[in-house]
């Protein structure tokens, strides 16, 4: 009981960071904008989620600060794709090599080469009053850090956001038909560069979670790989919110399985087991196949006065 | 309107424009392609800022600088490439962009009425809960007409709207036009197609190269005065000596069958020769399996049923490089995405699929012959015509009528015994249109059999020593090509 | 004229980017109390102020040089591989079994041991493409999920397999396998030799064959690629084992050359560097050479000017990344209608008369 309650325990807190940035990339292809630098994104907002709260004390200041910094350094995103119509992957690939490179900088400026390991004190979890009694779900669900209630309730934001608003339509028409959004009214351009201040701030968020929330020290590879895993999961979640959160959710399974079973070891070498998120990833795409169902004009550059 | 010009570049595509639509009227404009109709109608919906002139709306003036403020002055356009978003629903797709509701969430059955009392108003019938890829294109018209209204539009902006229809379509159409002027409101009708220009305009005006020839009342004239005026000359008969080939065909389809349940997409039991030394042609309307059938016929797509032969000899090998060392050449329909490879070189998309024989390599391939590339497309853009600064200018810069004499003077120097040409002289102006058509008929006096697929219906007549018609999927009939049946041609078109 | 206009741009965004980038690095330089000329000069003599610092340069360069054409060899044929480090240490990593464990020393060791390399590399390669091309899947993902998962392996490697005693890393190449410099006095092996052969043999390849010629066209259209008969998915398929073969032979050849075991941190970073220098190098096998061996003089630069002047080195990385944002952006802004017709008002309409000349 104690190690599928752990288990599960610790999927939740792993799917959490995946859940801001995959949300992060599903509001940006939502809008056409293929980000793959969410990674670096990611980055910064570690660094500066974990220096902020080093300075101020607050998790939450430095929370506030990821998101500020993720949207600061995908406006460079944003002004390249939108503005310039570079191509979005290989912009976003920029991104993965500048933002981290800033992040590390920022860093060894502040703390210097060859200081200690820096620590914070972790964001405390906030138990919801009478339901983290309910037995097992209680714990699981009701007694985590504020982060946790705050990502589950974007999910159910993004889910009522695209299925019930007029907002969320005429935000999803740019993804898949710019031009006919335009024909309508709606400011194509404005959309998109709100989608990269959104895509921004969540990732900005889902790097200040894993230093301020989940590990209390900064190194630089914190992110590991998830930026590129979120990625994946809004492709295993078909870009909808529900399912987005299902993939993490599986994500965060195979990651929470993977501490477990280094602790249980069996004799193998600890690495086999780090493997399985990624594994996984591999799978799973490779399982799911190519079936298109992502955003129509994802990944193209919109000009208006086009012939 | 009045006094419009746009300039691209060095390029007028309207100069000196006037236009005046009256309430209640339908009002054509009427011109070939290239004639500036489409960029005149996206500067009056606010796509394009004209670069002189002024638009004055019931005697105001007033500046449209986006989509928006055009909708929200009440015009209204149906673009002839619709702008549905195909993976919403009718119903979303009509309350998009939504100005005139307000609050955060959809009210979906305020909405569905609203929408529903202007579809009974205009006769408007459509499904709202069906996806728009699960509807018939005339019915998609029909969404983007309610879309408009919906919107609010006063005056509606109706472009080449019965270019994907079929007769009995056409008619619904308009029916629904008449009902509009009816109510009061007014209809820009963009068209090329005479018969129903004559049928539904109260006045027309003529545009060619992007000036204002005159406008006209309807009662005032007639088709051949129209006609005439459009082109800048009379109306004549084919250029081209008709033949009739007795020799040995080059291609055989038979009983071929491709997605056939598909309407739009799809072959239906397709049987068909080319002879060597004749062009057949392929006319219908657009998007009644000619697609499928010019990918058929140079190995993009394999058939599910049916089989096809080059000289006599059945094809096992579905690929286009099995069908290019067959002899098959292809002018596709989209040059851009099909038939070049834009960021290279005109030179290099001259030698795209030759780099390997001994004229341009050394060695099996194994080092190019620069020189003799250069030099070879030299000679070929003399000899196509092809305007460019240099041979190794990408040959994405090139206007649409020298890229398509690349893509034809790389097909037709291959020495094919079998051309497939799609859609040829789409978006050409005359000259390079003259051009191709010139090109193919020596290629054929030459022993060439072509597969000519239009929905340009006069190339069709002009071009083909015979024709068949092909609608949904099939072949309506077969017609010679000299003295032509028109009427009956038309009809097979509509599927009778 | 055309050709010479398309370099002159080509040429005109890296070398502004570069500008650029190091007018920021300066700001920061004084930002951080220090004399940026003084810093510069430090930094530029660092990288080639001696025989031993040029050696050093190119040694460094040598492994980057290997990655970087491993990206520009995949997205010449339009496929992202991002998995340049996964190839690079997996080719490392067979390498390090054949000098370890098959008993033999010397040339043919080491020749085995290249070998060994490019074919694990290739093999590491061969996923993502078969991925792609069977199950039309995003190969970019693919390819970084390797990566950790490389990365991992090695992991088992150097605390378990091969590990060496006591210290969680391998033994060290025997030093009759090890590829030997070129040049006493200077750092620089066999290795870049190698490394300069293949970038040369892939310009010949893309430039001067029919089938690099077809290689190029898939890449930049797939579509028309296939109506004009060439086999697109073989040809992503190659372009992915070939680009992986390359990135594996650098590990290999790293392994032999300069690092000698496998390490915590063994070609870290080398594969996004990779696609880095391939981009702003145009993707042009040369150019992205030399642009490998000034990501190292920087590399190398910066701990010389960090000695002299308490400029952290990590401000070169800041320039390499800012290198990397400007020129893609700036490649971008060239393209743009906008800036010809801006670029047509302010140097007027030269060269651009219809007609056309011998």
């Amino acid at each position: 009981m104690s190690f599928v309650s752990n288990l599960l325990l610790a999927t939740v807190r792993m799917a959490v960071p995946l859940l801001f940035i995959a949300l992060a990339e599903l509001y940006s292809e939502r809008a056409g904008m293929v980000n793959i630098g969410l990674e670096g994104l990611a980055a910064i907002g570690s660094l500066v989620g974990f220096l902020v709260c080093f300075i101020s004390g607050s998790t939450w200041l430095g929370i506030l600060c990821g998101a500020l910094a993720g949207i600061a350094v995908n406006m460079i995103y944003a002004v390249a794709t939108v503005s310039l119509c570079a191509d979005h992957t290989v912009y976003g690939m920029a991104m993965n090599i500048f933002a981290p490179a800033l992040a590390s900088f920022i860093y060894r400026v502040y703390f210097g080469a060859g200081s200690d390991l820096s620590q914070i004190e972790l964001m405390r979890g906030i138990g919801l009053p009478v339901l983290k009694d309910i037995p097992f779900l209680g714990d699981l669900l009701f007694n985590q850090t504020p982060m946790v209630y705050i990502a589950f309730a974007l999910v159910a934001f993004t889910v009522v956001f695209f299925n019930k608003t007029r907002a969320g339509l005429n935000y999803k028409s740019v993804g898949e038909h710019p031009k006919a959004a335009a024909t309508l009214g709606i400011d194509v351009i404005r959309v998109k560069y709100l989608a990269c201040v959104i895509c921004g701030a969540l990732a900005g968020i889902g790097g200040a979670y894993l230093t301020t929330c989940y590990s209390n020290t900064y190194s630089e590879g914190t992110v590991a790989g998830r930026g590129f895993i979120a990625l994946a999961a809004v492709i295993f979640g078909r870009w909808s919110g529900g399912g987005v959160l299902l993939a993490c959710l599986f994500f965060g399974f195979c990651d929470a399985l993977q501490i477990r079973l280094q602790v249980a070891s069996f004799g193998l070498p600890y690495q086999f087991f780090q493997m399985i998120p990624y594994l996984a990833t591999i799978v799973v795409l490779a399982a799911i196949g190519a079936k298109k169902a992502g955003p129509k004009a994802s990944g193209k550059p919109y000009r208006r006065e086009e012939r | 309107m009045e006094h419009i010009s746009k300039r691209f570049g060095d390029f007028y595509a309207n100069r000196d424009v006037d236009l005046s639509v009256a309430r209640g009227e339908v009002h054509t404009l009427l011109g070939e392609n290239g004639a500036g109709k489409s960029t005149l109608m996206n500067i009056l919906i606010g796509l394009y800022q004209p670069t002189e002139g002024k638009i004055f709306l019931n005697g105001k003036e007033v500046r449209i600088e986006s989509p928006s403020q055009a909708v929200a002055l009440g015009i209204g356009m149906v673009y002839q490439h619709f702008m549905l978003v195909e993976a919403m629903t009718v119903f979303e797709n009509i309350i998009l962009g939504g100005r005139n509701s307000s609050g955060i969430f959809i009210d979906r059955e305020a909405r569905r009425k609203e929408i529903l009392e202007l579809s009974e108003r205009y006769g408007l019938d459509v499904e709202l809960d069906k996806l728009i890829t699960e509807i018939s294109v005339g019915a998609q018209q029909r969404v983007e007409i309610l879309k408009a209204l919906y919107h609010g539009a006063e005056l509606l902006i109706l472009d080449e709207p019965s270019a994907a229809l079929t007769d009995i379509e056409v008619e619904g159409l308009f029916a629904i036009m008449r009902k509009l002027i009816g109510e009061g409101k007014s209809i820009i009708f963009i068209s090329h197609k005479m018969r129903e220009v004559l049928h539904i305009s109260d006045r027309i005006t003529i545009l060619r190269a992007g000036q204002v020839v005159t406008t006209v009342d309807r009662a005032e004239t007639d088709g051949q005065a129209l006609a005439s005026m459009m082109i800048g000359r009379e109306l004549s008969g084919s250029h081209y000596e008709k033949r009739v080939s007795k020799d040995r065909p080059v291609v055989r389809l038979d009983r071929v069958d491709y997605d056939k349940a598909s309407k739009h997409n799809g072959l239906n039991g397709v049987s068909l020769e080319v002879r060597q030394g004749e062009i057949v042609g392929i006319a219908g309307v657009d998007g009644n399996g000619q697609t499928q059938l010019a990918q058929l016929v140079t190995g993009v797509i394999a058939p599910q049923s049916g089989a096809i032969s080059f000289d006599e000899k059945h094809v096992a090998v579905f690929d286009p490089s099995a069908f290019i060392e067959s002899g098959v050449a292809h002018v596709p329909e989209d040059r851009n995405l099909q038939g070049l490879i834009g960021s290279m070189s005109v030179a290099d998309n001259l030698v795209l699929k030759s780099t390997g024989t001994s004229a341009f390599s050394k060695w099996r391939g194994l080092l190019l012959k620069k020189n003799a590339i250069g030099d070879y497309s030299r000679k070929m853009a003399q000899r196509y015509d092809i305007r460019c600064t240099s041979v190794d200018q990408d040959v994405r810069s090139l206007s649409g009528g020298n890229q398509q004499k690349v893509i034809l003077a790389r097909e037709l120097e291959s020495d094919p015994s079998l051309l497939v040409a799609a859609h040829p002289t789409r978006g050409l102006d005359i000259g390079a249109t003259r051009f191709v058509h010139d090109q193919m008929i020596a290629a054929r006096d030459r022993g060439v059999g072509i597969l000519l697929i239009s929905a340009d219906f006069d190339e069709i007549l002009e071009m083909s020593d015979r024709i068949l018609v092909i609608f949904e999927g099939q072949i309506m009939g077969e017609f010679s090509g000299e003295n032509p049946p028109i009427e009956e041609i038309s009809l097979a078109m509509t599927g009778r | 004229m055309e050709k010479l206009k398309r370099s002159l741009t080509a040429f005109i965004v890296p070398v502004l980017s570069i500008l650029l980038a190091f007018a920021i690095g300066a700001v920061i330089m004084a930002l951080l109390g220090a004399s940026p000329v003084q810093a510069l000069q430090y930094l530029l003599k660092g990288a080639f102020g001696s025989r031993a610092n040029i050696g050093t340069t190119l040694s460094r360069a040598t492994p980057l040089m290997f990655t970087a054409l491993c990206a520009c060899f995949a997205y010449k044929c339009g496929v992202f591989n991002l998995g340049g480090e996964g190839q690079f240490i997996i080719g490392s990593v067979a390498a390090c079994y054949v000098a370890l464990r098959s008993g033999i020393t010397g040339p043919a060791a080491a020749i085995l041991c290249l070998i060994a390399g490019a074919l694990a590399g290739g093999l590491w390669g061969a996923v993502p493409g078969a991925l792609k091309i069977t199950r039309g899947q995003n190969e970019m993902i693919i390819s970084i999920m390797l990566n950790y998962v490389a990365t991992l392996f090695m992991g088992v490697v150097y605390t378990n397999w091969l590990r060496d005693a006591s210290v969680p890393q391998t033994e060290a190449v025997p030093e009759a396998t090890q590829l030997p410099r070129v040049v006493t006095g200077m750092r620089f092996t066999w290795a870049l030799v190698i490394a300069v052969a293949v970038g040369l043999l892939l310009y010949y390849f893309l430039f001067w064959t029919s089938t690099g010629f077809k290689l190029r066209a898939v890449g930049f259209n797939m579509t028309a690629s296939r109506f004009n008969g060439f086999p697109i998915k073989r040809y992503i398929l190659t372009s992915f084992i070939v680009s992986g073969a390359i990135a594996g032979l650098g590990g290999a050849a790293e392994l032999l050359g300069t690092q000698l075991r496998l390490i915590n941190g063994f070609g870290a970073g080398y594969g996004f560097d990779g696609v880095a220098m391939a981009l702003i190098g145009q993707l042009h096998p040369i150019a992205t050479m030399l642009v490998a061996v000034f990501f190292a003089a920087l590399r190398t630069g910066s701990t010389t000017m960090q000695a002299a002047t308490g400029v952290p080195t990590s401000v070169s990385d800041i320039i390499q990344a800012l290198v990397i944002v400007f020129s893609v952006a700036g490649m971008a802004l060239v393209k743009l209608p906008e800036f010809e017709a801006f670029r047509l008002r302010v140097f007027g309409k030269r060269g651009r008369k219809e007609g056309v000349k011998a």
